[in-house]
This record gives structure tokens, C-alpha cells and sequence, in this order.
């Protein structure tokens, strides 16, 4: 369980405090797919940042499984929207490289880097460096990375925005895929998008900010059935009422 | 280095002014301490030696400078507060001349250290460290903060920390700014190095075996053979670098950046001379620094790095009011010493010190302009000529490696005595030294220019020259005050070489802050003097810098930018 206790946060603008963030509370039970939608300037990313433990909440507190997260929690993952590979580093030494961190000896973090360059469709692509990569294939490898860390919490910042739309839907899919894989550890899944459907598509629960300041303005929960579609009986007015929460 | 400059402070002028001052009044030795036999009036026969002591001596100052500015230059990017004294600071270390650096070097080296054959090595190494490490700062500087928000977050993520950090975002961030800087830092090194070999204190000389030391005395006597032939040396060894060291090195570099694979970056590589033997150069190497990486203790290495940084900072805290005591202390010695170094009686020279200044002022501008006469009309011509543009800026890149103390015997030769004598040498000098930075940046603009808009442009009918108007001239303007900052600003500190020459035992000065600056140092050693025209040069050079070309470049780079 992820769990944000009355979270604040404002950074310094020319010596005055901007609020971003205002009292957020927040559970998210292990193995839920959670989606935060929002416009624009409303700390959606922000709030991720502080969940990965990235940056410090100004007040309040994030515990992971009873834990307080101070500093990063590496028992978790993120996926950015500019991929945020490292462009003088292979594929593979990409996808190696938090397992160097956890000080994986060579050959396991080399096996590992393979299986999970399979897992996202790379396979061949481990010595091409990320400039000679098409944007989906780069964040297949950013996709790779964070799973190769094998993590319970998995992290994705706008993580199809980058993407023409063909490639979005099929990354989409995938996404699903290895989510429900049983094989992967990662079951628990916080997802910003700015895209309402794409939200309805795939979370359990879509929780919408409000802006100036950022606030949890409505929580709604997703019981279509899946595998999703966009003609399914009721996506149309799911997808409506949450839009109208935020406007 | 024009985009580093983000604050507009103007009291790290009277700290240097201060320091500066204090280092003036430090006495110089007494008694001398190395005999003066230790190098005799060189002959050929020192060649060798001296090529090599002189590398030798550049090599350890451009280590130093490495690891100065790595460590000024992370402070700059991570952390804001200092940045805001640090950047500044650099700043206005850039503006003084190697001469202003004398007394510090002396005081520090000579008078502290005793001043033997080691202690006048270490103030030549300063002195050249002087001229080398701000820009690599600045560079640092530079790479660190270009790096993306969400990769650094991508790193830090991952759980990457402390050396691997470093190795695997850190440094590769930087390699492409510190590489471009480190050809800067060398070029600057090999042009100071004629003023660097020779340290000064009062009526006393200690000259120190070298290739700057050779060529500056076999200047003062006349023998122009000798100058030449240790002008040749300097030259191999230049060329030597350029093409064995620098320019794989600057092909390798694009590697490391961040838009490998716009079109432009292809461009600009292709505009290069092929990596002569780089793969075979660096692959043994890149296989020894993984063998050496596997071997480190680096869990060790980043416990150590965590302990420690913490020490310091706890250090810091603890040390917070006796630091802000002592510079508070400082700040006043500064002041009186300001006090004493302004107190009459004033040598006669201090009267002409403004009009030095203006002198100085107008003979730079006119090497400017004189550059620019020249350097436009040849960017436009190559952006006509793809094939034109790539020998030129061949030429450009090689002229910007030699250092302007190359054509010293030609033009003293050809000039001294004649043609206005040594004021056209004065100019021309100065122009040595400016033009290639700005042809290299002109050219380096107009082929940013995209095709398709000079093609659209064609199509619509416009002839050439309304091409050049209308095109390729505003979109080199950002890069040609980029050029002009570096130019601009360091013939200021070239100012201290090309006007003042001792040529066969006679001294051919004119009117001006340089010349001045050399009288204080070699001729009279008056430190009021040399204060003076110290402290006149560098708030000219900073002043101008903010209040033109800082302005000049926003404007330039916001109205002129070529987007996407």
C-alpha cells in the first residue's frame, strides 16, 4: 500500500511560495491501476515525483507498506515522457544501468537486461544506440529499464505523450499486457495522463486534481470490464462525467 | 559562455580589486635566492628542452584547471546560492590579464615558498593556470546545468548515486563543452605561455627554461633566427595536438550530446577533417578504463564521498560565522590595502592611465572593426560555396590554434620602424589574435542556416545579395556576438603582449593599458601603477561586458533565433 498523508507542496517563485500541491490524501492499494488526470499546471507530475520520492513533500508524509519514504524509493520504477535515455549509452547499458546501481554482478544484470529487452519487443536492439531508435521503440527501452530494477511500484509520467497515435494505442496494449503478466513483480501502477479516454482505457481508478492549487477533486472508480474498448457500453459517460469534474 | 552569465552583481569587481590590491602590496623577495646562471642566453641547442619543459609545465597547469573547474563548476550548477558568487568570480577572473596575476604568483610562490627552482616552476604553472581554468569552469558549468530535468530524475530514479552517477551522466554531460574548452584553455596557454616563463619581482628576472622564455629573449636580443626557430617548435606541437589530439577528440565528442542526430550535428561533423586513427586510439583506452573502473572499490569509494560530503557540510555549518568573520576581515585588510595602494605619492605614469585606457579602447575597436571588414564578406561568399566553407573554416579552426605570438617576427621584422611602426603592430597583433574566433563562429552560424528556408527564399525570387540581407546575415548575428564576447574580451588580455615588444634590446611600446601593465611588471615595478592600470583594465572589460555584450546577446539571441 502507497500512502500520502496530508501532502503539501510549494516551490519558491522570486522569493514567494507558489502552492502546487494542497492537503493531498491518497491510498492506493497494492495491485490497483491508478491514472491521475488533470489540466494542466495542477501537479499531477509533481505528486508523482513525490510518490517515487523524488522530491520532498514541503509538509506531510508518503509511507510505502507502512514505510516513510525519505529519498528514493527503489523498490519502485518511473517511466518519463522524454524517454530520458542516457544517448551515449547502448540499449542495453540503458537498461543495465539501475541494476549497476544495485550492484548486480556483470552477467546477471546482463541476463536480466536481455530478458527484460525481450519482455518490451527489443530484442536485436540491445547495441543500437536510443538516437537510432524511433520514439516508440525509445520508450520500449525506458519501459525496459524501469522493469528491469524488477519493481513492485511502477511510476509513468505521460509515458505515451511523445508518441504518434498508432504507436500510443499498440504501447497502450503492451502496457496492459505486462501488467497483468504474472511473471512480473510490478503489479501496482500510477499513471499521469492528460488524456481522459486513455485513462478510462486502463486504470481501476482515476483520481482527477483540480488546479491552483493542486487538490484530489474527485476519485472514480473503473469497473468496466477487460479488455477495454472505446464502443464499450458506458466509456462514453465515464469518460464524460470525469471531464466535466474537471472543468 | 555567453549564456553562463545570469546575474548582474558588481561587488565580486571590488572583492578582486581588493584581493588584487592586497597581492600588490605583498613584498616581493629580498634577496635572490636562484642564481641567474641557471639559464644562459639560449641557443638551438636548448630547443629540445625547452619544447618539452614548456609542455610539461602546460600539461600540469591544464590538470589543475580540470580539476578546479570540476569542482567550481559542479558547485556552480547544483547549487544556485553559490552559483550566484561563483559565476561572476569566473567572470571577472577572465578579465585579468596573466600580468595582474605577477604579484599574487610572487607573493604566494617566491616570498612564501622561498623561491626555488621548484617555487618559481609552481608560480609559472599558476600563472599559466590563469589563463587556462575559468573557461573550462564555465564549461562545466555548462554542461551540467544543459543537462534534462527528467534524465537526471531518470538517473537518480534508477537509485544511481555518488560514482556511478558521475561516470555514467555527470561527466558524459560535460564531455562535449569541456572538450570544445579545453582546445580554448590550451590555445590561451600557449599564447600567455611567452609572458608565463618569465616571472618578474622588482629588478629581479628568473627566467625559466621553456620555448615562451626563449622566444621573449631571444626577441629582447635581436635574434630572430632563435625566435623563429622556437616559433616553429611551438607551432609543430600545436598542429602536433590539433590533429592528433583535439580533433579526434572533438568527433568522439559528439557522442555525448544530447542532439546527436539533427541533421546539423551531421553537418557539422562532416565539416570536420576525418578522425585520423581514433578508433584505434581510443578503443585500448576505453578497454583500460573499464578494467580500472571493475577494479575500484566503488561501494567503498561512495561511502567515503557520502561521509565525506556530509563532513562538509556539517564543517560548513560549524564554520559558518568564524568564515563570515574572516571574510569580513579580508574585505577590510582589502580596503586599506586598496587605501595604501591609492595613497601618494603617485608615479608620473598614473596621470596618463585614462587616456591609456581610451588608447587601448580605440586600437581594439579598430582591430575589431578591421576583422569584421573582412570576416563578413568572406561568411557570405562561403554560404554560397559549401566546398569554400569547408576549407575555410578548416583554415579558421587552424588559425584559431595558433597562437597569435606565431606571427610576432614576421610583423616586428617587417613593420618596426616603418608604416607607422608600432602602432600598425600594435593593431595588427590584436587582429592576429581576434579574426579567427570571429570567422570560426560566422561560418559555424551561417551553415546553421536550414536549407530549405534559403531554397524557399530562391524561389520566391530574391537575388543573392537580398538572400544575404535578409537570411544569412541576421542568423549568424547570435553566433557573431558569441564570437565577438570571446574575442572582444580576450584581446584585452592579449593587450599586455602586443603592445609593449622588446626587440633587440630596445623597447617598442605605445600609449596604452597594456603597455603599462608591462611597465609596472618588467620596468619599474611600481604597484600603485600597476594597480591602477590593473583595476582600470578589468572594470573596462567587465563593465563594457555587461552593459553591451550581455544586452547585445539577449537582444541578438531572442530576435535572431532560427527555430526548429
Amino acid at each position: 500500500m502507497l500512502e500520502l498523508r496530508h501532502v503539501y507542496k510549494s516551490f519558491a517563485d522570486r522569493g514567494r511560495a507558489m502552492p502546487v500541491l494542497d492537503d493531498v490524501d491518497v491510498q492506493i492499494p497494492d495491485g490497483q491501476f491508478v491514472c491521475l488526470v488533470g489540466p494542466s499546471g495542477s501537479g499531477k507530475s509533481t505528486l508523482l515525483r513525490i510518490m517515487m520520492g523524488l522530491t520532498p513533500p514541503t509538509s506531510g508524509t508518503v509511507l510505502y507498506q507502512g514505510q516513510a519514504v525519505t529519498g528514493v524509493n527503489l523498490r519502485a520504477a518511473m517511466v518519463f515522457q522524454s524517454f530520458a535515455l542516457l544517448p551515449w549509452l547502448t540499449v542495453q547499458a540503458n537498461v543495465e544501468l539501475g541494476l549497476r546501481a544495485r550492484e548486480l554482478p556483470d552477467d546477471a544484470a546482463k541476463r536480466r537486461a536481455a530478458y527484460y529487452l525481450d519482455k518490451v519487443g527489443l530484442d536485436g536492439f540491445e547495441e543500437a544506440y536510443p538516437s537510432e531508435l524511433s520514439g516508440g521503440m525509445k520508450q520500449r527501452a525506458g519501459l525496459a529499464r524501469a522493469l528491469a530494477v524488477e519493481p513492485d511500484l511502477l511510476f509513468m509520467d505521460e509515458p505515451f505523450a511523445g508518441l504518434d497515435a498508432l504507436t500510443s494505442a499498440n504501447l497502450r496494449e503492451e502496457v496492459l499486457t505486462l501488467w497483468a503478466d504474472h511473471a512480473l513483480p510490478v503489479h501496482t501502477v500510477v499513471m499521469v495522463t492528460h488524456i481522459i479516454e486513455e485513462a478510462v482505457l486502463m486504470a481501476d481508478r482515476v483520481l482527477v486534481l483540480a488546479q491552483h492549487p493542486g487538490r484530489i477533486a474527485a476519485d472514480v472508480p473503473i469497473t468496466l470490464e477487460r479488455p477495454r474498448n472505446k464502443r464499450d457500453q458506458g466509456f462514453d459517460g465515464l469518460v464524460d462525467s470525469i471531464f466535466e469534474k474537471i472543468v | 559562455m555567453a549564456e553562463a552569465r545570469a546575474t548582474s552583481r558588481w561587488w565580486p569587481i571590488a572583492l578582486i580589486a581588493c584581493v588584487l590590491a592586497l597581492a600588490t602590496l605583498a613584498e616581493g623577495p629580498k634577496a635572490l635566492s636562484v642564481a641567474r646562471g641557471v639559464v644562459r642566453q639560449p641557443g638551438f641547442a636548448e630547443l629540445p628542452a625547452a619544447a618539452g619543459w614548456s609542455l610539461l609545465r602546460m600539461t600540469a597547469s591544464y590538470v589543475l584547471s580540470l580539476a578546479f573547474a570540476w569542482i567550481v563548476g559542479y558547485q556552480a550548477a547544483t547549487n544556485p546560492r553559490a552559483a550566484r558568487v561563483i559565476l561572476p568570480l569566473l567572470d571577472v577572473g577572465q578579465s585579468v590579464p596573466v600580468l595582474g596575476f605577477f604579484p599574487a604568483a610572487i607573493f604566494l610562490f617566491v616570498t612564501l615558498l622561498g623561491g626555488g627552482r621548484w617555487g618559481i616552476e609552481m608560480a609559472s604553472i599558476f600563472l599559466l593556470f590563469t589563463s587556462q581554468s575559468w573557461n573550462l569552469a564555465f564549461g562545466v558549468y555548462e554542461g551540467l546545468s544543459t543537462i534534462p530535468l527528467e534524465t537526471r530524475a531518470a538517473a537518480e530514479s534508477l537509485g544511481v548515486r555518488g560514482l556511478l552517477l558521475w561516470r555514467s551522466l555527470l561527466l558524459p554531460a560535460c564531455i562535449p563543452t569541456l572538450i570544445y574548452n579545453s582546445i580554448l584553455s590550451w590555445a590561451n596557454g600557449w599564447y600567455f605561455l611567452i609572458a608565463s616563463e618569465i616571472i618578474v619581482a622588482g629588478p629581479v628576472e628568473y627566467p625559466l627554461p621553456g620555448l615562451g622564455s626563449m622566444m621573449s629573449r631571444a626577441f629582447a636580443a635581436g635574434n630572430l633566427r632563435l625566435a623563429t626557430g622556437a616559433i616553429v617548435a611551438l607551432m609543430v606541437i600545436v598542429l602536433v595536438m590539433e590533429f592528433a589530439l583535439w580533433r579526434p577528440l572533438r568527433a568522439w565528442s559528439q557522442r555525448f550530446r544530447y542532439d546527436s542526430q539533427s541533421p546539423e550535428a551531421r553537418e557539422e561533423a562532416r565539416f570536420s577533417l576525418p578522425d585520423l586513427g581514433l578508433p584505434a586510439l581510443i578503443r585500448p583506452l576505453r578497454g583500460l578504463a573499464r578494467a580500472v573502473w571493475r577494479r575500484l572499490p566503488t561501494r567503498r569509494a561512495n561511502e567515503w564521498l557520502t561521509r565525506g560530503g556530509a563532513g562538509a557540510r556539517s564543517l560548513g555549518r560549524a564554520l559558518r560565522w568564524p568564515a563570515l568573520a574572516a571574510a569580513v576581515l579580508i574585505a577590510i585588510l582589502g580596503v586599506v590595502a586598496v587605501v595604501r595602494a591609492l595613497r601618494p605619492p603617485w608615479p608620473p605614469e598614473a596621470a596618463s592611465v585614462p587616456l591609456a585606457l581610451l588608447f587601448s579602447f580605440l586600437r581594439i575597436n579598430a582591430a575589431y572593426v578591421l576583422a569584421l571588414l573582412w570576416t563578413i564578406p568572406v561568411t557570405l561568399w562561403a554560404s554560397d560555396h559549401p566546398r569554400g566553407a569547408r576549407a575555410l573554416s578548416l583554415v579558421a579552426q587552424v588559425g584559431a590554434s595558433l597562437p597569435a605570438t606565431a606571427f610576432f617576427p614576421v610583423l616586428v621584422a617587417l613593420l618596426v620602424d616603418r608604416f607607422g611602426g608600432m602602432e600598425m603592430i600594435s593593431v595588427a597583433l590584436a587582429l592576429t589574435g581576434m579574426q579567427w574566433y570571429l570567422l570560426f563562429n560566422l561560418l559555424a552560424g551561417a551553415q546553421r542556416v536550414p536549407n530549405d528556408l534559403r531554397e524557399s527564399l530562391r524561389s520566391l525570387g530574391l537575388t543573392r545579395g537580398a538572400i544575404h540581407r535578409r537570411l544569412t546575415l541576421p542568423a549568424c548575428m547570435p553566433s557573431l556576438v558569441t564570437g565577438s564576447i570571446v574575442a572582444w574580451g580576450g584581446t584585452w588580455n592579449a593587450l599586455i603582449l602586443s603592445e609593449y615588444v622588446a626587440y633587440r634590446g630596445k623597447v617598442y611600446e605605445v600609449l596604452g593599458v597594456g603597455a603599462l601593465l608591462n611597465r609596472a611588471t618588467f620596468k619599474t615595478g611600481n604597484r600603485t601603477l600597476l594597480f591602477l592600470s590593473l583595476a582600470a583594465l578589468v572594470i573596462t572589460v567587465v563593465a563594457f561586458n555587461r552593459l553591451v555584450w550581455d544586452r547585445l546577446f539577449r537582444h541578438v539571441s531572442a530576435r535572431y533565433r532560427l527555430e526548429g
